[in-house]
């Protein structure tokens, strides 16, 4: 029995260990292609949030890249149904930064004299480059009415602005919207309510 | 249902289809950014993280080399070092004799020149004679 016990170890070790790597590299492999998978459908919206919030293209993309890299160092071991509210939470965060360091920097320069746009260079083609579409008289319609709502959505007040965008376009329940936002679940009905109310006062009913 | 949150539902579902229509409006120049950030995202979560107490550790030659040279400067500007490897030790001279700060400005002045110009040796020594006589016959 002990030769038996002597002999067999060295055999099931090297066994042992090599299952236990490969399970180890699936698991993280799995959850990389997992997290891939869940930043590849949020990033889209999570931009188009940005941008309502930040009225600039750039500081858009940089609160979801930044939110991207703070979810995937530091939460990515965390269950994959809590990665939403947390992502939005995170960009929230960095979006409410990004806006008070502009308010700052804007009363830091505002005696400075306007030297217009920096940035602005050439349009880009493939930036211009019209996505497929079947109807252009319905892309039309639909154009006018995305200016018109994105108009709106900007001169919400923030919360109302959040709370609409992550419960229609995210399509978030109340429960997630507020563990996003975070405030209670009583928050998040008024300021959806209000958004809904300010926004059909404005734009109709919205008939596209 | 109410004909209110009928028309909320309906605005809703409009609101929605043109969110997404919004969605599909990002140019291909974004849409290449944002997939940028997202696998720069996910090469930094693959990397393993050094522990905080080692990322701690990092900085602590930087840390102990500026507080060593804290340490000198305050020690250089507030005053001389109490004892030098080597030297005789210095035994506290008695009060009054002590050099200090104004006593160099005093032998730095002019004025002072004109002083010793005036000096009157025999009569400082006999005055000193007479107090350490009137000393002792007091004790």
């Amino acid at each position: 029995m002990s030769e038996f016990a002597t002999l067999a170890s060295p055999y099931s070790m090297p066994a042992a260990l090599h299952g236990d790597v490969d399970l180890t590299d699936s698991d993280e492999k799995t959850r990389s292609r997992a997290l891939n998978q869940f930043l590849a459908g949020v990033e889209l919206k999570a931009f188009k949030m940005a941008q309502a919030a930040l009225r600039n293209e750039d500081d858009a993309l940089d609160a979801v890249q930044d939110a991207m890299l703070q979810l995937a160092r530091a939460y990515a071991a965390r269950p994959a149904e809590e990665w939403k509210p947390l992502f939005y939470r995170i960009l929230e965060n960095r979006i409410r930064d990004m806006q008070r360091r502009r308010t700052v920097r804007g009363r830091v320069f505002a005696w400075l004299p306007y030297r217009g746009d920096e940035d602005e260079d050439e349009p880009d083609p493939i930036a211009q480059a019209a996505s497929p579409d079947p109807q252009p008289v319905r892309r039309l319609e639909l154009d006018e009415a995305v200016g018109a709502l994105e108009k709106a959505l900007t001169e919400l007040p923030r919360r109302q602005q959040q709370a609409f965008l992550l419960r229609t376009l995210e399509g978030l329940d109340v429960a997630e919207t507020a563990a996003a936002m975070g405030c209670s679940e009583g928050s998040v009905k008024t300021h959806y309510f209000r958004a809904v109310q300010a926004l059909r006062a404005q734009l109709g009913d919205l008939y596209v | 249902m109410s004909p209110v949150n009928e028309t909320v539902t309906e605005f809703e579902r409009n609101a929605r289809v043109v969110l997404e229509r919004s969605i599909s409006r990002i140019d291909a120049r974004t849409r290449s950014r944002l997939n940028q950030a997202r696998h720069a995202a996910l090469a930094t979560a693959a990397k393993p993280q050094r522990p905080l107490w080692l990322r701690g550790a990092t900085l602590m030659p930087a840390t102990g080399a500026a507080a060593l040279a804290l340490l000198l400067g305050v020690a250089l500007w507030h005053g001389e070092p109490a004892h030098r490897p080597g030297a005789a030790i210095e035994m506290p001279l008695p009060e009054g004799q002590g050099a200090s700060m104004e006593d160099m400005d005093l032998l730095a002045d002019s004025e002072a020149l004109d002083l010793l110009e005036g000096w009157d040796g025999p009569f400082y020594e006999w005055a000193t004679s007479e107090t350490d006589l009137n000393g002792e016959s007091d004790g």
